[in-house]
């Protein structure tokens, strides 16, 4: 009778049903209740209180922890998950012979991938009338912004990711370029990440392009190809001389890196280039400051240090670096009319961030709800922010080094510039809690893998439903 | 006295003003007996700033003077004699060699304004006699002590009559409207010629039971003769909020039976009430040994007393300070910025108050209890939690002119003294006397109370930003003096006109009423969680960029509901 109370998506199906489950709820204490586990998510219901129903999807779990509960009698065990997004609820349950176990079937269906089994996305049958995937189109998007032009050329050299396997298989580059240039570029970039263009100022044609780390190294090696192609850019805006490049690291970690065969533009080697240094953290450090968050935020909050906690996190310091940095590139474009570029050290996390708020600055279209979603599609998405990686979808290897909260962090900041200009955007909050529910809720295919060129080979587009179409609706 | 005594220099031209926001600007500083005015003339159009010198809280001067080897000497040896120790001094030296020298044509000086309202403006100004003129202008101008030589009796504008009504109520204006109390409680005209109570209005409200004479003892057991009065009368159960001032009991613990009978006629035949003391048990105790104390348990049994540690005074003060000089920091270094926030102990003040408030609230509206409230002098965090409860359990305070008419009750004829209160702010240097942000502090909790339920007030956040700032300067006379019986004496309500009724205006009255507004009839109980409790950005960062978006907004949001409205009608 239970089961029926649950409500399914279309394609999820239940896989067990507990009863005499306890939700150790952090606020009220104990509500007894029944627990159904599905191959998409948790659902708690309660039996005194009618009204109260926990549901939490399965992909938003990190990882599953026992726990330690007293007074519950013998057989009893407990059960904390602790999930990505600011909270760890708490159950406590009886453990019966017949019974396959909680944890079992939990672990089994939160991390897929772990027990050869498929992510969510590739289940979910649910049908929308709008197909969120056209959302995005690279060719419209440059076409909107008033490319190509006599400087800038659509090339398909990466059509088949054979120049940049992390790169779109659309880009944009200079149009005095031979191919054979730009693969020597390539070998002379991090990752073989090029520079290409992201926006171009409709007026003064500066733009912002971004790239990974040119591969330097110890003994300051030259590639004068890639000197060239940075000319070529400073050369495509005829209203500055100059070319601004940001280096999101801090310049002691990009001197280590120029060691172990990275490193950053020289001045001297590179004319008429200047180098700035962001001194914006990696991705460990950010990990970390919003752990420490979680643990000022939830379950209870010190009153009485509540602020001097929050700033010993460092969570709204590099909010504000972040910030300051995408505001000193969307200002070098529209006020100093110079192109800049944008890189880190493989050009996908930091570059990626710096990169779509400086155009949320800078371009109202982005602000708007659309806009928005072409914004993360093209910079984050196809780009190759990598997802899978960052946030572990489907993954029990939960202390994996690689993860880290880069596209939280971004959707905090664009939601200090909500807050701070209220009427410039078209969406509201809850639109930005909805993508976050969805960047780890596994529902939609919108966020999986790592690059462009992976989705191509797991028919991401064919067999799942993108965000967009359920935002869309 | 005769102003132009005080102006040596009235007029400069060629100076330059700048501000947050703005490009430097140059043109004509004029001062006059309440002024400052700039005012730029350009080919096209020609801009005004004009500051009420009252507005002032700080000068600072700078002088940017070629001056000789010789007089650099003199200085030198000058300030090392007499070991100055602020730029005051320095520059009142420099003065002196100027005068005897007047080498110094070419030398200019900045004047540096630092305003109660926490404007910052500085003024580039030619000529260093000049500057220091208008600076020792400045400084004797804006703190003249004398009351009926301010601005408000001097004001005239065109619109208003000085014939109009002055304030919005009177004690016996709000008797009569409440019919439902009248069978219990009357209205006492034992203050009338203020001899009882200095601080209170004429009239009180008390209960039925207890005559005149009663009243007049039990004054003189109360400091200040702040007697208990009734302040709020709840609708819903008919349950009551009482003010004054602490009993003085003193050290042998001396009684006095009226004012327990008074007490006990407010309780009348329910079983109990609550005394809210906005001390510390501790500091209650120790206020025995000075002369005050408190209602013993023995002596008050059906009393039962709940003590609440509320900030006043100088502590209040230093708070203020510290948050305007965090806000004022320009490091960019967020590293600090929530830490130097919390240190400045501004938001737990408000916290404090907004949950004294709920606790008096509850006490009233879910327990169904009669509360006292008090402190030690009855006249600072008694009335702001007297008022914020009644915002949080009243919807007719909730209103425009509701909240106006309850501040004129509960602050203006209540004896809030204003005059001693805000007669310096955030900038300061003076040494601090009888200074304290109390009426600021109410204005933040209520900011705090607008942001939680945007629809549940019917005044804007401009209006709060409005007493704000006229609070501590005013063409208008509202916030002149200490009681009714000052504003009596001086004729206040005679010569000035009244902020209430002026912000009533039906232009005004738009700009300061909330456009989302719907009156709801429940009680409206506020977070008090620090996480819910925001830097009023609006007042501390009104000067920055951020605020103007913010502004935009609300401009955005007012005519949206406009155009809605008019859709609604056709």
């Amino acid at each position: 009778m239970f089961q029926n109370q649950v409500p399914l998506l279309p394609g999820e199906s239940i896989q067990t049903t507990v009863k005499d489950v306890m939700y150790i709820c952090p606020f009220s204490g104990l509500v007894n209740g029944t627990l159904t586990i599905t191959d998409y998510k948790l659902y708690f219901t309660s039996v005194e209180k009618e009204s109260f129903i926990l549901d939490v999807n399965l992909g938003v779990i990190s990882r599953l922890e026992t726990i330690s509960v007293a007074n519950q009698g013998q057989n009893t065990k407990g059960l904390e998950l602790v999930c990505k997004d600011m909270r760890s609820p708490r159950f406590a349950y009886k453990t019966e012979e017949s019974h396959p176990d909680v944890v079992n079937v939990l672990t089994k269906h939160a991390f897929p991938l772990s027990h050869n089994l498929s992510l969510f996305a590739y289940l979910y049958k649910e049908q929308f009338p709008v197909d969120g995937w056209k959302v995005y189109d690279p060719m419209a998007e440059y076409r909107r912004q008033g490319l190509p032009n006599e400087s800038w050329t659509i090339s398909k050299i990466n059509s088949t990711y054979e120049l940049c396997d992390t790169y779109p298989s659309i880009l944009v580059i200079p149009t005095n370029i031979t191919d054979e240039d730009i693969k020597r570029v390539a070998v002379f970039r991090a990752k073989h990440r090029i520079p290409v263009l992201s926006w171009i100022h409709p007026e003064s044609q500066a733009t912002i392009v971004r790239c990974s780390q040119p591969l330097v190294g110890p003994s300051d090696r030259r590639c004068k190809e890639d000197e060239r192609f940075l000319q070529i850019i400073m050369d495509a805006n005829a209203q500055s001389h100059k070319l601004t490049i940001f280096d999101a690291r801090q310049s002691s970690v990009a001197d280590t890196n120029k060691a172990k065969d990275g490193g950053y533009e020289s001045e001297s080697f590179y004319s008429n280039v200047e180098l700035n240094f962001l001194e914006i953290p990696n991705i460990h450090v950010m990990r970390e400051s919003l752990r420490k968050m979680k643990d000022v935020v939830y379950p209870t909050i010190d009153e009485a240090h509540w602020h001097s906690n929050i700033d010993q996190t460092h969570w709204l310091e590099y909010i504000r670096l972040l910030l300051a940095g995408a505001a000193k590139i969307a200002d070098k474009l529209e006020s100093g009319k110079t192109s800049v570029v944008v890189h880190c050290s493989d050009g996908w996390d930091r570059t990626a961030q710096l990169s779509s708020l400086a155009m949320l600055m800078l371009d109202s279209y982005y602000r708007t709800l659309r806009g928005f979603q072409v914004l993360v599609e093209k910079e984050w998405i196809s780009f190759g922010h990598r997802f899978a990686a960052r946030v572990g979808h489907g993954d029990e290897n939960h202390a994996n080094s690689e993860r880290s909260p880069l596209f939280v962090q971004f959707m905090d900041c664009v939601w200090q510039m909500t807050r701070q200009f209220p009427a410039a955007f078209e969406f509201n909050e809850l639109f930005l809690i909805t993508v976050l529910d969805h960047l780890y809720s596994c529902l939609f295919g919108t966020f999986l893998y790592n690059s462009e060129k992976e989705r191509a080979a797991k028919d991401v587009q064919t067999s799942s439903v993108s965000l967009w179409s359920y935002i869309n609706r | 006295m005769e102003f132009s005594e005080h102006i040596k220099t009235a007029n400069v031209e060629d100076v330059v003003l700048r501000q947050p926001l703005h490009p430097p600007s140059r043109g004509t500083l004029c001062i006059t007996g309440h002024h400052l005015l700039f005012s730029v003339r350009e080919e096209v159009s020609s801009r005004q700033v004009l500051l009420l010198l009252r507005n002032i809280d700080a000068i600072e001067k700078r002088v940017n003077a070629p001056i000789c080897i010789s007089c650099l000497i003199t200085l030198f040896l000058k300030s090392f004699l007499t070991s100055v120790e602020n730029l005051f001094a320095y520059s009142g030296l420099i003065s002196n060699a100027g005068r005897n020298e007047s080498r110094i044509s070419g030398s200019s000086g900045t004047i540096t304004i630092k305003c109660k309202d926490l404007r910052v403006l500085q003024l580039d100004i030619p000529g260093m006699e000049q500057c220091l003129n208008i600076a020792r202008s400045i400084e004797t101008l804006s703190c003249l002590d004398c009351v009926s030589e301010m601005y408000p009796f001097f004001y005239r504008p065109s619109d208003i009559s000085l014939q109009d009504q002055w304030g919005l109520s009177t004690p016996e204006k709000h008797y009569t409207q409440m019919k439902e109390l009248q069978d219990r409680w009357r209205l006492s005209t034992v203050n009338k010629d203020y001899t009882v109570c200095p601080s209170y209005p004429p009239a009180v409200i008390v209960p039925m039971d207890v005559d005149d004479d009663v009243l007049k003892k039990v004054a003189k057991f109360r400091q200040g003769g702040r007697f208990p009065v009734l302040c709020y009368y709840h609708r819903k159960n008919g349950m009551v909020i009482m003010r004054s001032s602490q009993p003085l009991t003193g050290a042998n613990r001396k009684r006095c039976k009226e004012d327990e009978l008074l007490l006990q006629a407010v309780i009348d035949t329910s079983d109990k009430g609550y005394i809210i003391d906005t001390r510390s048990s501790q500091q209650a105790q120790q206020a025995r040994i000075t002369g005050g104390g408190f209602e013993s348990k023995s002596c008050y049994n059906r009393w039962k007393r709940l003590h609440r540690h509320m900030e006043r005074g100088k502590a209040l003060q230093e708070s203020l300070i510290k948050v305007v000089e965090a806000c004022g920091d320009n490091s960019h270094n967020m590293d600090r910025w929530l830490s130097k926030l919390e240190n400045s102990k501004w938001l737990s003040h408000v916290q404090t108050a907004l949950s004294t408030a709920g606790l008096l609230a509850e006490c009233v509206e879910r327990d169904g209890h009669s509360v006292l409230v008090h402190g030690s002098e009855g006249i600072d965090s008694t009335l702001l939690i007297s008022t914020l409860a009644q915002l949080i359990m009243d919807p007719s305070c909730r209103t425009l002119e509701g909240f106006l008419v309850l501040l004129e009750r509960e602050w203006v004829q209540a004896g809030h003294p204003f005059q001693q209160r805000c007669a310096h702010s955030a900038h300061s240097h003076a040494r601090l006397q009888q200074e304290s942000p109390v009426f600021l502090l109410l204005l933040d909790c209520v900011w705090q109370v607008w942001r939680q339920f945007p629809l549940a007030l019917g005044f804007s956040e401009a209006l709060l930003l409005k007493l704000a700032t006229e609070a501590y300067a005013s063409d208008y006379g509202t916030f002149l003096c200490n009681s009714d019986q000052e504003r009596c004496a001086l004729g206040v309500k005679e010569k000035t006109h009244c902020l209430f009724q002026a912000v009533l205006r039906p232009l005004e009255r738009e700009h300061y009423s909330n456009p989302l507004y719907e009156p709801t009839e429940l009680a409206i109980w506020p977070s008090v969680h620090p996480q819910s409790l925001q830097l009023w950005r609006g007042f501390f960062l009104r000067w920055t960029q951020q605020t103007r978006h913010l502004e935009e907004a609300q401009e955005e949001i007012r005519n949206m509901v406009t155009e809605w409205g008019k859709m609604a009608l056709s």
